[in-house]
C-alpha cells in the first residue's frame, strides 16, 4: 500500500493548480492523471483564455497546459502519474488505482478530487447514427490527434464550447453550416460569436435539432425555430446537410469519485448539475477531502485554476504546511475567484454558489454591492447573433476629429466579461477598465497612438485598430487573423463585413507576426474609407 | 409517446430507447432506480454518465417536480472498468488466505 | 394507503411480494406492502439471484425443486409482460476435498428422492460442460442442468405488479417505525407516513428481520452479513452454467445479458448492516474465480457492490410467529438461498394463513427448532 499526504486526482487545470500549490508549501503529491498527456482540457485548448494575468489570461489553453505541465514536473515534492485512472474511493479511505495495467492501492491523508466534467448528451431521433459527437470529442481529435473530423458540421449549442470548437473547426478547413442554440440569447461570450459570425457561420437562436438522419451515418439533420416553450414550430423545419452533428450542450461534473466517497452531493442547476458540496476551502463534507475545478460546479478554466490552487493551499496547511503566510495565499486565491465571478457571466455561479453556501451551513454574506450591481445589459441584438449593430459601433466610434489625427484602436468589446490583456498590453496607457476585469475596456483617443499591440493580444480578437488617414480616399484597417494560409503582403484578399459577406478584394498591405506563443497574426489591409468601419475579417481562400 | 421515441437513444451502452423510458413511466415506475433495474439503462460500462440525467429529466417532466426532487442511483466502484487479471494480480502480491 | 388492512407485509423484497402475490391468490386481498425504498432495493436486488435444486436436505430440495416449477412459467403465473429473464444453464458445483466429494454423492440421493435430475461427473465431463476450465484440484463435480439463474428485479415486480391486479397496495419509501400491540395481538404499523392498522403483519425484512421483530418484543436469532458481488462488461456467449465450489466459496456464472456476475463467500465476514464494497473482496473474487477460470482475467468489472444475508443459525429459513403478539409473523432467515425457494415459500405461509392444506410443515420452520434441536441441517452452502 502506497502513502502519500495529498491525493490530486486529475491532471488538468484544477489538479495541476492543486499540486503545485500544496507542493509549494513542502506537502508531497501525487497526481493521478487518466490520460497518457497530463493537462485535461488545456491540451486541446488552442485558444487564447480570458481572466486576468493571475490566470495567465492572453495565453493560449495548450501553452498553460505545459507550463503547469514542466513546473510539476520539475518540483520534487509532486510525483505525477500518468495512464492512471483512479477507479475508487473506499470506505477505509483507500483509494484504488489502474495504473501501468496493475491495480494500485493508495492510502492518502487527504484527497484533492479535480476530475473535471464530461459532456452531455441530447435525445432527439437519429441521435446514435454515426457522426454525432460531443463537441469536445472533435476538439480533441482534432487539436491532439491532429484528425480532421468531418467535412460539413452543424453545432448544436451556443455557449462557449459550441462557439469555440466552431471556430476550430473553420481554422481546421471544415464547414460549419450553423451554431443553433435554443435559448434567446447567446449563452457563450458574444466576442467568440462576433468571430464566427465573420467567418460566415450563422448562429441561429431559438433553434433546435429535430431529428439527425442518414443511412448508417449522419447525413443530415432538421432543424426547426422554437416557441417560447421550447415546443418546435410548425413549418420552420429545414434540412441541413452535414456529416457531423457536434453537441455542445452543457458539462456534467464528475461526481462519481465523490459519491463514493460518502459527500454530500446536492442538484444545483446553475452549477450544472449535481455537485460535491463543499465550503468556502473547497473541502466536502467529507473531511479531508477537497473539490476543485468543474467536479464542483461547471465554470471556465481560468476558474479552474484558482479553485485549484485554493484547494490544494487549504489541503497543505491542514496538514500544517505552510505556516502564517499561507493565509495570504489561500486570501489571495479566494479574492481571484470572487474578481473572475464578479461580471455579468458570473451571475449564475454566484447563484449557485450561493445555494451550495447554505447547504454546507456557512450561508455566505454575499457583497452587498455586487449583488445590487446592475449589469451594462446588450439591448441590441448583438445578444443574439454576435453581430454589432450599428448602434452598437455608434456607441465606441471616434471621433473625426479624432481619426483625423491617425490610427486609433477599436474596440469592439460590449460584453462584462472578466478580461483584461488589452490593458496590459497598451503600453501607452490608452485603455482602461474604470471598474474591475469585468469592465468593457474604454479606449481613450488621446493617448491611444493606434501601435496596435492590442490586436493580437486580446483573447476575443475584439480589437482592430483603423487609419482614416492613409491616403485621400482609403484606409488601413489592422485585423486579427489566425487562419491557414496566411495572406502575402501585396497581393489582393477578401475584406469580410462582421456577417462574413465578402466586401471586396483589397490589398495586404502589411503581414506581422505576434510571435512564437501569441500566434496571432495581424493584417493590414488597405479599404476604401468608406468600409473602414465594415472590414472586419479577411479571407484568402 | 410519438412515434419516433424508439429512434431516441437514452443509454448508449445498453440500447435504451427514450420510448423504453417512458414505457416504464406508463408502467408506474417512478425512479431512476427501478428504471435503472427494469431496462438496464445505467448498467453499462459509463454506469449512467450521460443517461441518468436524460432519465431524471423525463421523470422529474412526468411527475412535474424539479430535477432536485429526483432520486439519483447510487454509483458503484469502479468508476471505470478494469480486468479480472489486474485484480488477481494484485491479490497474489498480497495474498493473505490460500484455496486451502 | 389506507388505515386499516387485513395484512400488512413489511419489506419489498422477493419474498414480501411473492407473500402478497400468494395471499391476494387466495382471496386475501386486502394487503398492504410496505418498503423502505423501492422494490428489490435490499438483499433481493443485490443477490446473484441463482436457482439451485441440487441440495443435501430434502426440505431444501424440495422447496427449491417446486419453487423452480414456479419460475420456469413466472410470467404466465403472475401475468408479466416482461420476460423474467430466467436462465437454465444448469449449476455445476465442483468439488476440492475429498469430503465434499462424499457430501455430493449422498447429496445426490437426496436430490433423486425428490426428483432433481442431477447426476455426478468427472473431470473429463467437468470440461465437456465448461471447456476452458481449469480442473486441477478437482475431484469431480454434479450436475443440474434444469438449474440457473433469473432476473430478481423482473421476478419481484412479477409477482407485485400480479399481487396489485389483485387489489394488493404497494407503499415505497414508507419506514416502518413501530408497532401497536394490543391484547397479546399485532393491531398496527407505525410508519412514516402514519399509523395502519392491521389483523395479520407479516415481516419479510432479511437482515432487519431481527430488529423489526425486536420492536414487537420477539427475539429472532437473525443476523445481517454482508456478502460481496461482481459483474463485468457482457462478452459473447462462453459459459452456460453457473459455476461454484462450496470448499473455495465462489460462484459464477454469465447471465443471459453476456455479463458474468460473481461472488464469494468470506468466513471472516462480522455480523453487520455494512453493505458498502471493498477493495479486498474485489481482488480476492477474481483471484479466486480466474485460478478456476482462467479465461476470464481478460473480461473486465464493470460494477461491485455488496448486499445482505439474512442469517439464521442452522442456516435455514425461519417462520415464526411472535408468542407475545400473535399474528406477527416473521419470514426470513434464509441465509442467502431465499431469492430461489421464494415461490414456494410464499405458497407455504399463504396457505397457512388461509387454512388451506399444504404437503409441507411450516412449524418446522419456527423458532422452537432451536430449543428442541429439530434443525434444518444444510450441507451445501456457500
Amino acid at each position: 500500500m502506497k502513502t502519500v499526504e495529498i491525493l490530486v486526482i486529475g491532471g488538468g487545470p484544477a489538479g495541476l493548480c492543486a499540486a503545485l500549490s500544496a507542493s509549494a508549501l513542502g506537502a508531497k503529491v501525487l497526481i493521478a492523471e487518466r490520460d497518457e498527456m497530463p493537462g485535461g482540457q488545456l491540451v486541446k485548448q488552442t485558444h487564447k483564455f480570458f481572466g486576468s494575468e493571475k490566470q495567465h489570461a492572453g495565453e493560449r489553453g495548450i501553452h498553460i497546459g505545459q507550463m503547469l505541465l514542466e513546473n510539476a514536473q520539475a518540483e520534487p515534492n509532486i510525483e505525477l502519474w500518468t495512464s492512471s485512472c483512479v477507479l475508487s474511493i473506499y470506505e477505509d479511505g483507500v483509494v484504488t488505482i489502474e495504473h501501468a495495467g496493475q491495480h494500485v492501492k493508495v492510502k492518502p491523508e487527504r484527497i484533492i478530487i479535480a476530475t473535471g466534467a464530461a459532456e452531455k448528451f441530447l435525445g432527439f431521433p437519429g441521435n446514435d447514427l454515426p457522426g454525432i459527437y460531443g463537441a469536445g470529442a472533435v476538439q480533441t481529435l482534432m487539436n491532439v490527434d491532429g484528425v480532421k473530423p468531418a467535412q460539413r458540421v452543424l453545432m448544436v449549442g451556443a455557449g462557449n464550447i459550441g462557439l469555440i470548437v466552431s471556430y476550430q473547426l473553420k481554422q481546421a478547413g471544415v464547414e460549419v453550416e450553423a451554431v443553433i442554440e435554443g435559448s434567446s440569447k447567446i449563452g457563450g461570450y458574444l466576442v467568440h460569436a462576433s468571430k464566427i459570425q465573420r467567418a460566415g457561420i450563422p448562429v441561429l437562436i431559438k433553434h433546435t435539432i429535430l431529428e439527425a438522419y442518414g443511412d448508417g451515418q449522419v447525413e443530415g439533420a432538421v432543424i426547426a425555430q422554437i416557441d417560447e416553450c421550447w415546443q418546435p414550430i410548425a413549418g420552420t423545419e429545414r434540412k441541413i446537410a452535414c456529416d457531423t452533428i457536434c453537441l455542445a450542450v452543457g458539462l456534467s461534473p464528475l461526481t462519481e469519485l465523490a459519491w463514493q466517497a460518502g459527500c454530500e452531493v446536492a442538484f444545483i442547476r446553475e452549477l450544472s448539475g449535481h455537485v460535491p458540496i463543499v465550503n468556502e476551502c473547497l473541502e466536502s463534507t467529507v473531511p479531508g477531502i477537497y473539490c476543485a475545478g468543474d467536479v464542483s460546479g461547471i465554470e471556465e478554466a481560468s476558474a479552474a485554476m484558482v479553485e485549484g490552487r485554493l484547494a490544494g493551499l487549504c489541503a497543505a496547511v491542514s496538514l500544517s504546511y505552510g505556516g502564517a503566510a499561507a493565509q495570504t495565499l489561500i486570501d489571495d486565491a479566494k479574492q481571484e475567484l470572487d474578481e473572475l465571478r464578479a461580471g455579468s457571466m458570473g451571475i449564475h455561479i454566484r447563484e449557485g454558489l450561493e445555494k451550495m453556501a447554505l447547504k454546507s451551513g456557512q450561508p455566505k454574506s454575499e457583497d452587498d454591492t455586487l449583488k445590487s450591481k446592475s449589469f451594462a445589459e446588450i439591448k441590441s441584438t448583438l445578444i443574439s447573433d454576435g453581430i454589432a449593430t450599428a448602434d452598437d459601433i455608434a456607441a465606441i466610434l471616434p471621433t473625426p476629429e479624432r481619426f483625423a489625427k491617425g490610427p486609433i484602436a477599436i474596440a469592439e468589446c460590449f460584453q462584462e466579461i472578466p478580461c483584461n490583456p488589452c490593458v496590459k498590453a497598451c503600453k501607452a496607457g490608452a485603455i482602461t477598465m474604470p471598474g474591475d476585469i469585468n469592465d468593457v475596456p474604454v479606449v481613450n483617443g488621446a493617448l491611444c497612438n493606434g501601435c496596435g499591440l492590442c490586436i493580437s493580444l486580446c483573447p476575443g480578437l475584439a480589437i482592430v485598430v483603423v487609419d482614416q488617414t492613409y491616403s485621400e480616399d482609403m484606409a488601413i484597417v489592422r485585423l486579427p487573423y489566425e487562419y491557414v494560409p496566411l495572406p502575402v503582403v501585396g497581393t489582393l484578399a477578401t475584406g469580410l463585413d462582421r456577417e462574413g459577406n465578402a466586401l471586396g478584394q483589397f490589398e495586404v498591405k502589411k503581414v506581422t507576426s505576434g510571435g512564437k506563443k501569441n500566434m496571432t497574426y495581424t493584417i493590414s489591409l488597405v479599404v476604401p474609407k468608406a468600409l473602414a468601419m465594415d472590414v472586419r475579417g479577411v479571407s484568402v481562400v | 409517446m410519438t412515434s419516433k421515441d424508439n429512434e431516441i437513444m437514452i443509454c448508449r451502452c445498453e440500447d435504451v430507447t427514450k420510448a423504453d423510458i417512458l414505457q416504464c413511466i406508463a408502467d408506474g415506475y417512478h425512479t431512476l432506480d427501478e428504471i435503472k433495474r427494469v431496462t438496464r439503462a445505467g448498467m453499462g460500462p459509463c454506469q449512467g454518465r450521460t443517461c441518468r440525467q436524460l432519465i431524471a429529466a423525463e421523470l422529474a417532466k412526468h411527475y412535474g417536480v424539479s430535477m432536485e426532487d429526483v432520486l439519483m442511483t447510487t454509483f458503484r466502484p469502479p468508476v471505470k472498468p478494469i480486468s479480472l487479471g489486474a485484480l488477481a494480480d494484485a491479490y497474489e502480491t498480497r495474498k493473505d488466505w490460500s484455496l486451502e | 394507503m389506507k388505515n386499516f388492512y387485513d395484512v400488512v407485509i413489511v419489506g419489498g423484497g422477493i419474498i414480501g411480494c411473492s407473500v402478497a402475490f400468494e395471499l391476494a391468490k387466495r382471496g386475501r386481498k386486502d394487503v398492504l406492502v410496505i418498503e423502505r425504498e423501492y422494490l428489490t432495493s435490499g438483499a433481493t436486488g443485490r443477490c446473484g439471484a441463482g436457482i439451485r435444486q441440487q441440495w443435501g436436505s430434502v426440505l431444501n430440495a424440495t422447496l427449491a425443486v417446486e419453487s423452480t416449477h414456479i419460475f420456469e412459467n413466472l410470467e404466465e403465473y403472475t401475468g408479466y409482460d416482461r420476460s423474467c429473464g430466467l436462465n437454465q444453464g444448469g449449476y455445476l458445483l465442483v468439488a476440492y476435498t475429498e469430503k465434499e466429494w462424499a457430501q455430493f454423492q449422498k447429496n445426490l440421493q437426496v436430490q433423486h428422492s425428490v426428483g432433481v435430475d442431477s447426476y455426478a461427473v468427472d473431470l473429463d465431463g467437468i470440461k465437456e460442460i465448461v471447456p476452458h476450465i481449469n480442473t486441477e484440484g478437482m475431484l469431480g463435480a454434479c450436475f443440474c442442468a434444469k438449474d440457473g439463474h433469473a432476473d430478481p428485479f423482473h421476478c419481484t415486480y412479477a409477482y407485485a405488479r400480479g399481487a396489485q391486479r389483485m387489489g394488493v397496495d404497494i407503499e415505497t419509501y414508507t419506514t416502518v417505525t413501530g408497532f401497536g400491540v394490543e391484547n397479546g395481538r399485532i393491531s398496527a404499523v407505525e410508519t412514516s407516513k402514519g399509523t395502519v392498522k392491521a389483523n395479520v403483519v407479516i415481516n419479510c425484512t432479511g437482515g432487519y428481520a431481527a430488529q423489526m421483530a425486536a420492536l414487537v418484543g420477539d427475539e429472532l436469532p437473525i443476523t445481517p452479513e454482508r456478502h460481496q458481488i461482481l459483474i463485468t462488461e457482457p462478452v459473447a456467449h462462453i459459459m452456460n452454467p453457473m459455476v461454484m465450489s462450496l470448499h473455495r466459496h465462489f460462484y459464477v456464472q454469465q447471465t443471459p445479458h453476456g455479463s458474468v456476475i460473481m461472488g464469494i463467500g468470506d468466513p471472516t465476514e462480522p455480523v453487520s448492516h455494512n453493505i458498502r464494497s471493498s477493495w479486498q473482496y474485489l481482488e480476492h473474487n477474481a483471484w479466486l474465480v480466474t485460478q478456476t477460470l482462467p479465461a476470464f482475467r481478460s473480461l473486465r468489472v464493470v460494477r461491485q457492490w455488496g448486499g445482505s444475508y439474512d442469517m439464521s443459525p442452522d442456516r435455514n429459513p425461519i417462520i415464526n410467529e411472535a408468542a407475545d403478539a400473535r399474528g406477527f409473523i416473521s419470514v426470513a432467515g434464509f441465509s442467502g438461498h431465499g431469492f430461489m425457494v421464494a415461490p414456494r415459500t410464499a405458497i407455504l405461509l399463504a396457505n397457512h394463513l388461509t387454512g388451506q392444506e399444504d404437503s409441507l410443515d411450516i412449524q418446522r420452520f419456527s423458532v422452537e427448532r432451536y430449543e428442541t434441536g429439530a434443525l434444518l441441517l444444510e450441507p451445501s452452502v456457500v
